[in-house]
């Protein structure tokens, strides 16, 4: 269970700067659909199936299909290295160090080593039955008001898209 | 011991999926001669007489009568030509890669094209539970919490099959397949989830075993017969079969996604295709025709009963996956607005409207 885990979090890792290190998008797309089934395998290893199971439909099965199908389209080419891209490098290392050493205190030396790895096996041996059922006892209880209102922000954004991608009206030609 | 049972599991559902997909490939090939007034495969094997024999011992040539006899009439059925004489021909041939493409991602392709149908499969139980020297047995490799959704799961990676066979064929045909696919894909699995859920909500769990014995008095085709129908046409959109093979199109786009594979890779699509169909037939008659339950008949317990069951519902399956196939070689081919306005607006808000209901239905209970 242990090494899983860690060639896990390895490949998550990679995938990771797989994305933004690979010159052809296809490449770089198809490392963020690795990322995100990593990402499902991890929480099937935590006995959320369910959590899993929607992770994959989602994520992979929809967002990053038209991630793809969209650089498809497009037809992008190669990256080319940029001065640009160097601006970008600081700018992105800058903000992981921050958020690095803002979270680096939250963890102590026992959660960050054997801790974590303890408390995945000891999340894997929880009792399988009924977690999709609770799950959606607490969102619709507990979370009710925030789930709701992540709804409501989808649903705007739907709203919205629709309404940008329409071309505005235009006039009447007369005659 | 409980090691050996998992094997042997693998070994039986593994079968179960290539004995339906080759009984696909033949009601495919020679059911459309059927259908088209043809004589179809009828070649490899039709010719064995015993005479032809390079040898002259008569007690042999007398033995081998009747195995030259039974191979003369798979040969005439075409079952020689379609399930042997194809793969081989598939495996001997060149294995062409275009030119500039990574090699890595088109062999990458046919894999992901069938893999994850494979591994759907996993699931599903295939009989009713029974007990064989002492130990439980559930006739079903992986029995999870949320059974129907990593069958979605899985339909959604296959996606991407496709999609990278479209990338890779590097040349114009294969990328129209690959994002008509794509398309495709994601604008029926909104109807195709919506419709699971319903179906969910009606038995109250998402484990394929409990809704099959939820089955047990009255299928779910007499439930919900709306989500039946909107579910056959979505599983024939996802399996890109006529009349929803756009993807493919022969008449437009040489062969669509896959124009660039041959050989064994080539053959690797057309197995995940029949695959795909055999899993859509197995999740039907699961979700609708009570999977290994006929009404007011009550199966004995033990193996036999086990035994029964299983072909009970294998039998289910393979009627619903010649259906499958007639109406492939029936229809004609969407056009592609068609196609769109079918998936948003008929199945969508359908699909919708008919959750909303089952819902409001079951509410009070």
């Amino acid at each position: 269970m242990t090494v899983i885990f860690a060639l896990l979090s390895l490949l998550l890792l990679a995938t990771a700067v797989g994305v933004v290190a690979f010159r052809n998008p296809v490449h770089g797309g198809l490392c963020l659909v690795m990322n995100m089934l990593i990402v499902a395998a991890l929480f099937a290893m935590l006995n959320a199936h369910f959590l899993a199971a929607v992770q994959v439909i989602v994520y992979a099965g929809a967002v990053v299909v038209l991630f793809l199908f969209v650089v498809m389209l497009l037809n992008a080419k190669l990256e080319r290295p940029q001065f640009r891209d160097k601006v970008y490098a600081i700018v992105g290392l800058g903000t992981v160090a921050v958020l690095f050493f803002s979270i680096f205190p939250l963890m102590d030396g026992a959660a960050f080593g054997k801790g974590a790895v303890q408390s995945v096996s000891l999340l894997s041996q929880a009792p399988i039955e009924g977690t999709t059922a609770n799950l959606g006892r607490i969102l619709f209880t507990k979370y009710l008001y925030p789930f709701e209102a992540a709804s409501f922000v989808l649903m705007a954004a739907l709203v919205g898209a629709v309404l940008l991608s329409h071309a505005k009206p235009q006039k009447k030609i007369e005659g | 011991v409980e090691f050996i049972i998992l094997l042997a599991k693998l070994f039986v559902v593994f079968n179960v999926i290539m004995g339906l997909a080759s009984l696909c490939t033949w009601v495919e090939r020679k059911g459309s001669a059927l259908i088209q007034d043809r004589i179809g495969a009828n070649r490899a094997g039709a010719f064995f007489y015993v005479e032809d024999l390079p040898f002259k011992s008569k007690l042999l040539k007398f033995l081998l009568r009747p195995v030259f006899a039974v191979l003369r009439v798979l040969g005439i059925l075409g079952i020689i030509n379609t399930l042997l004489c194809d793969a081989v021909k598939a495996l001997l041939k060149e294995d062409f890669v275009p030119e500039g493409m990574p090699v890595l991602l088109h062999a990458l392709a046919p894999i992901l094209a069938v893999a994850p149908v494979f591994i759907a499969f996993a699931v599903i139980p295939l009989a009713p539970d029974f007990v064989l020297g002492g130990y439980h047995i559930r006739a079903q490799i992986a029995d999870i919490d949320a059974g129907i959704l990593f069958v979605l799961a899985m339909g959604s990676i296959a996606v991407y099959g496709v999609v990278i066979a479209g990338y890779t064929g590097n040349n114009k045909f294969s990328l129209l397949g690959g994002l008509r696919a794509a398309a495709q894909m994601i604008s029926y699995e909104l109807a195709m989830g919506l419709t699971m859920v319903t179906m969910v909500l009606i038995y109250g769990t998402l484990s394929f075993y409990d809704i099959i014995e939820a089955q047990k008095q009255v299928w779910g085709v007499f439930l919900n017969p709306v989500a039946f129908v909107v579910l056959c046409i979505v599983g024939m959109a996802e399996t890109k079969r006529c009349p929803f093979d756009l993807p493919e199109a022969e008449s437009e786009l040489v062969a669509g996604y896959f124009t660039e594979y041959s050989g064994m890779k080539f053959l690797l699509f057309w197995l995940g295709e029949f695959a795909e169909i055999a899993l859509f037939s197995l999740v039907l008659v699961a979700l609708f025709f009570g999977g290994w339950h006929i009404p007011f008949v009550d199966l004995p317990d033990g193996w036999l009963g086990a035994l029964i069951g299983h072909a009970i519902f294998m039998g289910k399956v393979v009627f619903l996956s010649v259906v499958q196939i007639v109406i492939r070689w029936t229809l004609p081919r969407f056009r592609y607005d068609h196609l769109m306005n079918i998936g948003w607006k008929g199945l969508l808000p359908l699909s919708l409207l008919n959750l909303l209901v089952t819902a409001a239905v079951l509410l009070p209970a």
